[in-house]
């Protein structure tokens, strides 16, 4: 059974490298705007194996390691002040709905920006939804103003109310890139502030980062040196029982 | 191994960033600046298993997916475009301008750049210029015999000539507004250009059309902030650090992979 031990230090080599992939993406994104981080979950899994009831000791099942899930790390994000009147800072579980091409989609990076038209849009210019859809804001307009529960008012008036949402399983959302979330049935946001002026910055902690880095370059390795070993058992083993006494 | 790779965009995000926050603090005593500030977007996500594809026929499903990230992409440089503070200057041709607007220039090629920087000059032949020597849109001559220039809060350009009581009236500032003002093109010496994302200009009256009022005998600082700029440039630079920090990481498991026999 020699092989399966550097199989399974394979596998588990193999979930390492995804890892790393992972924590390189948390690092990468430190300074990017409502960026959580994410998790890799492993699993055990075990491999039936050959079995007799006739030997004195039953055969130990395999276990191999699966990377079979990243879980979002949505805890909030430090919040700083930025002085911008259409940076808005989400505190709580809600996020901000806007429109893409592909159909609506969630995001918790709240530095927004104005369209030449005057339509309120996030930094790759999609429009931000508010609950009766895009909101715009006249060419006369000063002074936007926006509550703790979204709703915006300027010199001309009430402009409506952003949309929050939040998710009874946040979990199931998919990431697109750009900030942006996918998926899963939206609610209303309850309890969920918006802080005009701020924004609220990425959740990722390098200390955290940086340490797992290290315990994951160290399993490696330890991986690594299994399967040489490993590599050297059976060598010898070759070498012993190949040697025929003529 | 996308690690390598993922933490190169980091490195290189941060490095732009520098650059946005150091262009900042050169331009801290620049007369009209507005800072700008490095956004930043996730790359796409390549999704190993899907949150919620099914495990069972008995329609049990994934809780959450397996996705793994490819890095980050610096996605815009913004200006923000607060109100600086206003220092007194006492000098007669420094204006601020206090509310949303810019003054308009008008380029020797013939295009219109708007600024927010109000140190004017007087040409030889006694045109309002700005300090690179651009003439003002629309423009103010103000004749040598003119004494003391007094410029109101609603744009009204007036001088006392030849010695008289009464003060002539020379002309009258206006102001631009943009519906998006970040959308604004720099192009240096304190200038803006209109670009498709900014909107068109609306010229207004200074304190009517809401373009904002003048003020004379100050000029508006840049809207800097060191203490900020500071404590974004120290974590910008930890940021940085960390990133090669995970690049010589992923390069040390490569080498324990290239190193078994």
């Amino acid at each position: 059974m020699i092989e399966n031990a550097q199989l399974i230090s394979l596998s588990r080599q193999i979930a390492l490298q995804r890892q790393t992939d992972v924590v390189a993406n948390n690092m990468a994104n430190i300074n990017t705007t409502g960026f959580k981080g994410e998790q890799v979950l492993f699993e055990e899994y075990v491999m039936p194996v050959a079995r007799d009831r006739d030997f004195p000791r039953l055969d130990q099942p395999l276990s191999y390691v699966q990377d079979w899930a990243t879980i979002h790390d949505l805890s909030g994000g430090a919040m700083v002040q930025t002085g911008s009147e259409l940076d808005v800072g989400l505190n709580g579980d809600g996020f901000f709905a806007v429109q893409t091409p592909a159909g609506e989609r969630w995001t918790k990076a709240g530095s927004f920006q104005l369209s030449a038209n005057g339509t309120l849009v996030d930094a790759s210019g999609n429009p931000v939804l508010g609950e009766g859809g895009p909101i715009q804001f006249g060419p006369e307009e000063t002074g936007i103003l926006i509550a703790s529960d979204g709703s915006i008012s300027t010199s001309a008036g009430q402009k409506g109310r952003l949309r929050l949402v939040e998710f009874t399983d946040p979990q199931a959302l998919t990431r697109e890139g750009n900030n942006l979330w996918a998926g899963g049935t939206p609610a209303a946001a309850t309890g969920t502030r918006a802080m005009q002026g701020f924004v609220e910055k990425s959740n990722v902690s390098g200390v955290a980062e940086m340490a797992e880095m290290i315990r994951v370059q160290r399993a490696y390795e330890s991986a690594a040196s299994l399967a040489s070993k490993q590599d050297e058992l059976r060598r010898s083993a070759i070498q012993r029982l190949g040697d025929t006494n003529a | 191994m996308k690690a390598l790779y993922i933490a190169s965009t980091g490195m290189s995000a941060q490095e732009r960033n520098v650059e946005v926050i150091s262009n900042n603090i050169a331009n801290m005593r620049t007369t009209g600046f507005k800072k700008a500030r490095a956004e930043f977007e996730d790359l796409l996500y390549q999704q190993v298993t899907r949150a919620g594809s099914s495990t069972s026929d008995q329609g049990n499903m994934v809780p959450a997916g397996l996705e793994i990230g490819s890095g980050v992409r610096t996605v815009s440089t913004p200006r923000v475009m607060s109100q600086g503070s206003v220092n007194m200057t006492e000098r007669e041709l420094d204006v601020a301008v206090r509310g949303e607007g810019f003054f308009m220039v008008q380029l020797p090629d013939g295009r219109t750049a708007y600024t927010r920087d109000g140190s004017f000059e007087r040409s030889p032949e006694g045109e309002l210029v700005t300090s690179t020597g651009y003439t003002i849109d629309p423009g103010i001559n103000i004749p040598g015999t003119a004494t003391s220039v007094a410029i109101s809060p609603d744009g009204m350009v007036s001088a006392y000539l030849n010695n008289e009581s009464v003060p002539t009236q020379m002309g009258q500032l206006q102001l631009a507004r943009f519906v998006n003002k970040s959308g604004l093109e720099s192009l240096g010496d304190n200038l803006f250009l209109e670009t498709a994302a900014s909107g068109p200009a609306q010229v207004g009256v200074p304190n009517a059309d809401g373009v904002g009022n003048l003020l004379q005998g100050y000029l508006e600082m840049s809207n800097v902030n060191s203490v900020t700029e500071i404590a974004d440039l120290i974590a910008a630079q930890r940021a940085y650090e960390m990133n090669a920090r995970v690049i010589s990481g992923a390069d040390e498991m490569m080498q324990s992979t290239s190193q078994l026999r």
